[in-house]
């Protein structure tokens, strides 16, 4: 068995947490405050190579494989959730471009996503479509070489600053069986007929732009299908595996965060004489968080070197994304009560991680899902 | 055009630390980039980009540990990289200027760049020496503490800014080859991109041992001998002038003079 990473590895992690303490750590609290798109931090990590990471070299990305992302989005997470999730979300829904797309649609899509250039989106959910995916309803209709989108979709990552969304629609209403018939379509947001409502009150990660989309009989060109017609859902099943080790990435990186400042509060807040580190209270909850936190990243890390071994992990998937988003729930409210009063306001990161920390038990895929699907692949239930 | 950098690991040190003879106990140290090579590394990657140098090498002294941090100057756009380590080299406590200076030039005669680039100083040991050292050990001309280099280096001359204590500044023409050594705030060092660290696994990074470059292994001893290391006992004074500004800021101004905080 190998634990170690290679010397790259480290380098990218080393590189990508001097980037987040120099430029995110100052204005984490103003974007979280303001509930504002972080841009310029944004373009910043587009220079360095942040955004588009896993993109092919040959489309500017760097062609990073899950492993590295995993080790990129835990080391931003641990600084701040909400500009972190901004940078690394600038290129969601491009690896079904990646896996499925034409040559002219990488050059179109990816090529400017890697360099900065331009934001992608993922449109899946819908108001009466969370964890029943099958139930999308948003239509596209072929009209002449045009594509006709008609529907809404809720909760959309990077809703109002994305350039163009890959928009799960459903293409053959006659289809036979739930998960038939639906397609892969690219929606440009300077299309007559898109517009964008942002969606603001976020609890948490309030830095990432979220809204709800409507699509009010938008023309697309035909060639901008993704893959096969009518087969979006075997083509979007096979990166459940990626994207959940992805949020399973993220909850280290934010029990990591956590631990971190509980571990400096706990040396520098005195009571009783001195430091309240030196309580044996206080050194359990740190025992428990840095344990759990090194669980959950063995476990994440685990998932992701077998995604890029190509395996088909589905349980091991949930179980981390499961497990990771659980430990960072539990982790950030230990750190808030190391911190006292003191965590319960925004003078220290802690209350932000607390926050933010909640949204990984939800999106892509909640906890419970998790779970079901732990227990299907246990009890050998199919699909 | 060619451009040689300088390049070294340096020991950094925690906020608390203890000292253990002459020494910092190991658990308070840490290792990164020397921080004025970081804006050399910079100045030369920029002055590629400008179409004005053709080839960037960076060159250290250190064990194979450091060659993580070396490759940080790769991802940043160096094209090659030569590590200099020798058996010799390591019971080596204290390398001196003079060490320093042997060996670097004999990679310099070997490399034969136009320009070199160092840091003002390392963040360790700061002797703040070796490049202007270097520079006379081989004859060139060379600019101290230079935070603005003109990217035209027609006719073999660099024209640059040095900073001089007081807040004054010179411009001075040097004539190639020559060693600057780089102050800090010259430029706004990158972050190594992502394709860069990719890309600088593939760069060469040459090993050279003291036979190699033709130094004997005595060039590794020194005259010099650290005897003590200890922290300075801190003291701090406080002057209260009761009154309004009217009275009191000309003997605040007194008082600025007489410490030499104020000409």
């Amino acid at each position: 068995m190998e634990f170690g990473l290679t010397e790259e590895q480290e380098q990218i992690r080393e590189e990508v947490a001097r980037f987040a303490e120099n430029e995110i750590v100052p204005e984490a609290e103003k974007y979280d405050e303001e509930e504002t798109f972080p841009h310029e931090i944004v373009d910043e990590a587009a220079e360095m190579g942040l955004v588009g990471s896993s993109i092919p070299m040959e489309y500017g990305g760097a062609g990073y494989s899950t492993l590295e992302t995993v080790i990129i989005a835990e080391e931003l997470f641990s600084y701040d959730p909400g500009i972190a999730l901004s940078i690394m979300a600038c290129s969601f829904g491009t690896e079904a471009i990646e896996a499925f797309g034409t040559e002219d649609q990488k050059e179109r899509f990816l090529e400017p996503v890697a360099m900065g250039e331009k934001i992608s989106g993922a449109a899946i959910s819908e108001p009466d479509t969370g964890s029943d995916v099958s139930s999308v309803s948003t239509q596209a209709e072929k009209d002449g070489d045009e594509w006709v989108v008609n529907g809404n979709k809720m909760w959309i990552t990077n809703g109002t600053v994305g350039d163009f969304f890959v928009v799960l629609c459903k293409t053959n209403p006659d289809a036979e069986g739930r998960y038939n018939g639906f397609s892969q379509i690219v929606v440009e947001s300077d299309r007559d007929g898109f517009s964008a409502d942002k969606i603001t009150g976020k609890m948490g990660i309030r830095a990432s732009d979220t809204a709800e989309l409507i699509f009010d009989d938008v023309r697309v060109p035909e060639e901008n299908l993704i893959g096969t017609k009518d087969a979006a859902f075997m083509q979007q099943m096979q990166f459940f595996d990626a994207t959940r080790v992805g949020v399973a990435a993220q909850g280290v990186g934010i029990a990591k965060g956590a631990t971190r400042e509980a571990l400096e509060y706990a040396q520098d807040r005195e009571q009783f004489g001195k430091p309240i580190g030196e309580f044996q209270a206080i050194q359990h909850k740190l025992a428990n968080m840095a344990t759990e936190t090194e669980a959950a990243r063995n476990l994440t890390y685990k998932a992701a070197w077998h995604v890029d071994q190509g395996e088909d992990i589905t349980k091991l998937a949930s179980m981390a994304k499961e497990y990771a988003s659980r430990v960072a729930v539990d982790a950030a409210n230990e750190a808030v009560q190391i911190h006292g009063g003191s965590g319960y306001v925004n003078d220290f990161p802690v209350e932000r991680f607390y926050r933010d920390s909640k949204i990984t038990q939800i999106y892509e895929g909640t906890s419970e899902i998790q779970k079901n699907v732990i227990a299907r692949e246990l009890l050998g239930k199919g699909f | 055009m060619k451009i040689l950098v300088t390049v070294k690991e340096v020991a950094t040190v925690e906020d608390e630390f203890e000292i253990e003879g002459t020494a910092i106990a190991d658990q308070y140290l840490g290792a990164d980039l020397n921080e004025w090579d970081d804006y050399a590394i910079e100045e030369a990657v920029q002055l590629q980009e400008d179409g004005i140098a053709d080839e960037v090498v960076t060159v250290t002294i250190g064990p194979e540990d450091c060659e993580q941090t070396i490759r940080q100057a790769l991802a940043k756009g160096a094209d090659r990289a030569v590590r200099i380590w020798d058996d010799s080299l390591e019971g080596v406590d204290l390398l001196d200027v003079n060490a320093k200076t042997e060996i670097l030039s004999a990679v310099i005669e070997e490399e034969d760049p136009d320009l070199v680039l160092t840091g003002v100083q390392a963040g360790d040991d700061s002797f703040g020496a070796t490049g202007v050292s270097v520079a006379e050990h081989l004859g060139y001309q060379w600019g101290a503490v230079v935070n603005h280099l003109e990217h035209d280096l027609d006719d073999g001359v660099a024209s640059v800014r040095r900073e001089l204590e007081g807040g004054v500044e010179e411009l001075t023409d040097v004539e190639l080859p020559a060693v600057l050594t780089i102050q800090t705030g010259i430029n706004e060092p990158r972050y190594a991109s992502l394709r860069g660290i990719r890309q600088a696994q593939r760069k060469p990074l040459d090993v050279q041992g003291l036979d190699d470059l033709g130094v004997d292994d005595s060039a590794v001893d020194s005259d010099l001998e650290l005897t003590d290391m200890y922290e300075p006992e801190s003291e701090s004074d406080v002057t209260v002038w009761e009154g309004g500004a009217e009275e009191t800021a000309a003997e605040l101004g007194d008082l600025l003079r007489d410490k030499g905080v104020a000409p």
